[in-house]
């Protein structure tokens, strides 16, 4: 049978890898660990566990750019870069009334077309 | 000047404008250019001013010098109404000018924006004292706004967030022709006034005095070689 | 040392828009300049090997293979030639091989040329493409660029060390001072602290572009080409050239993370030390040794970061030698006597051999007047590829008698 329970409206997520031989977690995967050595496959996935990064997360720098490449339209976007508890990092776009280094922020993700090409998975922190 | 009948009846109706206040604004060169408005006997100056321009096709120079130079005549003889000229000038000499037009207590048409010095923002901040006079000043509620470079386009578009009433065509249509209508709105200009107006007044008395006689440039960035 | 290469011939186009004007033609332009000055233009199918610095110019110019067509633009086929591309920091990696060429055994003679036409596109196309060095998934689809990632680091840096916007400034006031004397430099105008830092125009006049950076903190987008021919003063045919070399005393590059997020400390350079402590040590000399600097500021902040992490100057302190002058032409140590990146421009592939062409210009004594170092010994630049994740460090010494 079909498994149609794949084109149901999904939300969008950001993917973080876990080295499952020694345990090392990254974002972005790597094709090596850097640890132990051991291969990701991105066929099979053998040996290496997905995870979805999400939820509470720590400002580390932020900046508030004005001038924006070709393909959007807004007149400033802010992006920062995260801590989460599990001592990953990430970059995003922030959704943020006043940014402080150091806040608590929350991470989202949802789908963007600003780039060319298919659309993209965004990272959005907010308060 | 004595106005006979038959000029009455070619002139527009005139409504009487608040003028612009100079003010005096420190480019990055650490130059001033004062920024004030045009007086109707410095024609001359400023016609002359733009005409070898209108040789110039790169960054369409060519049309805008044109298109000014026709407004700039249109204004001092007379058969455009409510029209105003700002200048900047540094030592005297034009380093840009702005047209723009009136419209009604609620409108106002931006014209052009024309820039010989270059590499220090000149037009960036002649539009802004353009829009600060029709906005601010005058009292208006919004101004119609095309380009005719592309990068000029989109650098008001974008940077000021500009409201694209080009589906509202014909019926929002700009005077200069133009396709697609933008338009600069109060509340989208009180959002960025801080950002891209800026200047001191009153401007101290020597650079008001450097600015008492417009002065031709001697010299074009954009015409290599030009001898006046 | 693994090889005896040296500096013969340079050449270096006006940096500026050339956006009408055919990428290898401006390569072949500086090519030229670089060949006439070590009179070997004529002998020029004589060279073992072209190797050509370039970041993007199927992007920027929709041309690919440029170190071929510049072989026949110059009209020296059969000669060999290859495309190196390490992001801005082409150039220098460009002359990395080149000298690991001579090194080899397998070429005497090499010309270097490194050239990018950026403005045949839109600024925000322009940016869009040098965005395309991060990494896809995790940097280029949130919509970050080069100065997102500027801002962030100066702003981090700014919070830990006291570093204000007006010092940013001051560089911009020094390098644009250096650029106004440099026949090369893109844009030749001074700005003054007042115009762009004191005065009550200064935050409308330099606007924000990425928070905390400004945008007299931000080099310009620019085209151009710079050249260099290098020898092997081992060989017999060093003999042929009249002018007195300068010597590579020291070449090399190091890596660091893809991603700027996941760099061990946020505020270190690793790659820029690890290029230079090998590059010191390729040249027997150390930080104390350099004379004066061509350090990458592609936004300013980074000219302060590097020359901290090269060894210049303390954790931290660099800007407070800039308040005090000492990287001014006549100071203790002068940084980016070219104008910078800041004044000079960046061609993104070029930038890495004008950086050269500097340091022999000053190691000659050929520079301007008003820009010329008081007899300098050993000169330093440092190419910054990506954001720092990729980093060429070049040491120059002036040739001896």
């Amino acid at each position: 049978m079909v498994d149609f329970d794949m084109y149901d409206a999904r939300a969008p997520k950001i993917m973080a890898y876990r080295c499952l031989t020694c345990g090392t977690a990254y974002y972005p995967a790597p094709m090596v660990c850097g640890k132990c050595s051991a291969r990701r496959d991105p066929v099979t996935g053998k040996g290496w566990e997905a995870f979805e990064l999400e939820g509470s997360c720590e400002l580390l720098t932020w900046t508030r750019v004005w001038n924006l490449p070709e393909g959007y339209t807004k007149k400033y976007l802010l992006f920062g870069i995260v801590q989460f508890e599990n001592g990953l990092r990430a970059s995003g776009q922030l959704e943020v009334e006043d940014p402080k280094t150091g806040m608590r922020l929350n991470a989202t993700v949802r789908e963007s077309d600003e780039r060319p090409g298919n659309p993209v998975n965004v990272f959005v922190f907010k308060e | 000047m004595s106005i006979d009948e038959m000029e009455k009846k070619l002139r527009p109706p005139e409504i009487p404008l608040k003028p612009y206040l100079p003010k005096v604004i420190t480019l990055a060169s650490g130059e001033k250019m004062v920024v004030r408005e045009a007086r109707r006997e410095e024609t001359g100056t400023l016609l002359g001013t733009i005409y070898p321009l209108i040789g110039v096709p790169t960054d369409f120079y060519d049309i805008v010098a044109v298109r000014m130079y026709a407004e700039l005549l249109g204004w001092y003889r007379y058969r455009v109404a409510n029209e105003f000229v700002i200048v900047g000038a540094v030592n005297g000499v034009i380093a840009g000018i702005v047209t723009s037009r009136h419209v009604s207590s609620k409108l106002g048409m931006s014209l052009h924006t024309l820039t010989i010095k270059r590499g220090l923002r000149v037009g960036a901040q002649l539009f802004a004292a353009k829009m600060e006079h029709h906005l601010d000043d005058l009292g208006e509620e919004e101004v119609h706004i095309v380009a005719e470079s592309p990068n000029g386009f989109k650098r008001w578009m974008i940077e000021y967030q500009l409201e694209d009433r080009s589906s509202q065509f014909p019926e929002v249509r700009h005077e200069l022709g133009g396709v697609p209508t933008y338009v600069l709105t109060r509340k989208l200009w009180e959002a960025v006034r801080n950002i891209k107006c800026t200047g001191t007044r009153p401007v101290p008395e020597q650079d008001l005095k450097s600015a008492e006689r417009l002065i031709m440039p001697s010299e074009y960035p954009q015409i290599p070689g030009f001898k006046r | 040392m693994p090889a005896n290469v040296g500096i013969v011939g340079i050449g270096h186009t006006r940096f500026g828009n050339s956006s009408e004007y055919d990428l290898a033609d401006v390569m072949a332009y500086a090519a030229s300049d670089a060949l006439q000055d070590a009179e070997f233009l004529e002998r020029r199918r004589e060279i073992d090997q072209v190797i050509v610095g370039n970041m993007a110019s199927g992007l920027f110019c929709h041309q690919s293979a440029v170190a071929s067509s510049l072989v026949s633009r110059m009209d020296m086929e059969p000669v060999p030639a290859e495309l190196v591309e390490n992001g801005p920091a082409s150039g220098a990696s460009a002359i990395k091989i080149g000298y690991m060429a001579v090194a080899s055994g397998m070429a005497d003679i090499v010309l270097v040329v490194g050239g990018e036409v950026m403005r045949k596109v839109s600024g925000w196309i322009a940016t869009d493409h040098v965005a395309t060095m991060l990494h896809t998934e995790a940097e280029y689809n949130m919509g970050l660029t080069l100065p997102a990632f500027g801002g962030m680091f100066t702003r981090l840096y700014m919070e830990k060390y006291g570093l204000t916007e007006r010092d940013l400034a001051l560089l911009a006031v020094k390098n644009h001072r250096n650029g106004a004397r440099n026949t090369y430099a893109h844009i030749q105008l001074p700005c003054t602290i007042e115009a762009i830092a004191d005065g009550p125009d200064a935050a409308v006049v330099n606007n924000y572009v990425a928070e905390p950076l400004r945008m007299y903190s931000t080099c310009p987008v620019s085209d151009g080409a710079a050249a260099l021919l290098l020898v092997n003063m081992d060989s017999p045919k060093a003999r042929d050239f009249k002018k007195r070399p300068v010597r590579i005393a020291g070449v090399a590059s190091a890596t660091d993370t893809h991603c700027v997020h996941n760099r061990k400390d946020p505020l270190r350079l690793e790659a820029v030390r690890l290029a230079a402590e090998k590059a010191y040590r390729m040249a027997g000399v150390g930080p104390k040794d350099i004379s004066f600097a061509e350090l990458h500021d592609a936004f300013s902040i980074l000219e302060l970061a590097i020359s901290e992490e090269v060894g210049f100057f303390e954790r931290g302190k660099s800007f407070l030698a800039v308040r005090r002058g000492e990287t001014d032409i006549g100071g203790r140590l002068p940084i980016n006597t070219s104008g910078g990146l800041k004044a000079k421009g960046h061609p993104v592939g070029a930038t890495g051999v004008s950086q050269a062409v500097e340091l022999v210009r000053q190691l000659r004594g050929e520079a301007e007047e008003g820009r010329q170092v008081k007899n300098p010994k050993y000169g330093m630049s440092v190419n910054f590829g990506g954001f720092g994740n990729n980093v060429v460090a070049l040491i120059c010494a002036k040739g001896e008698d």
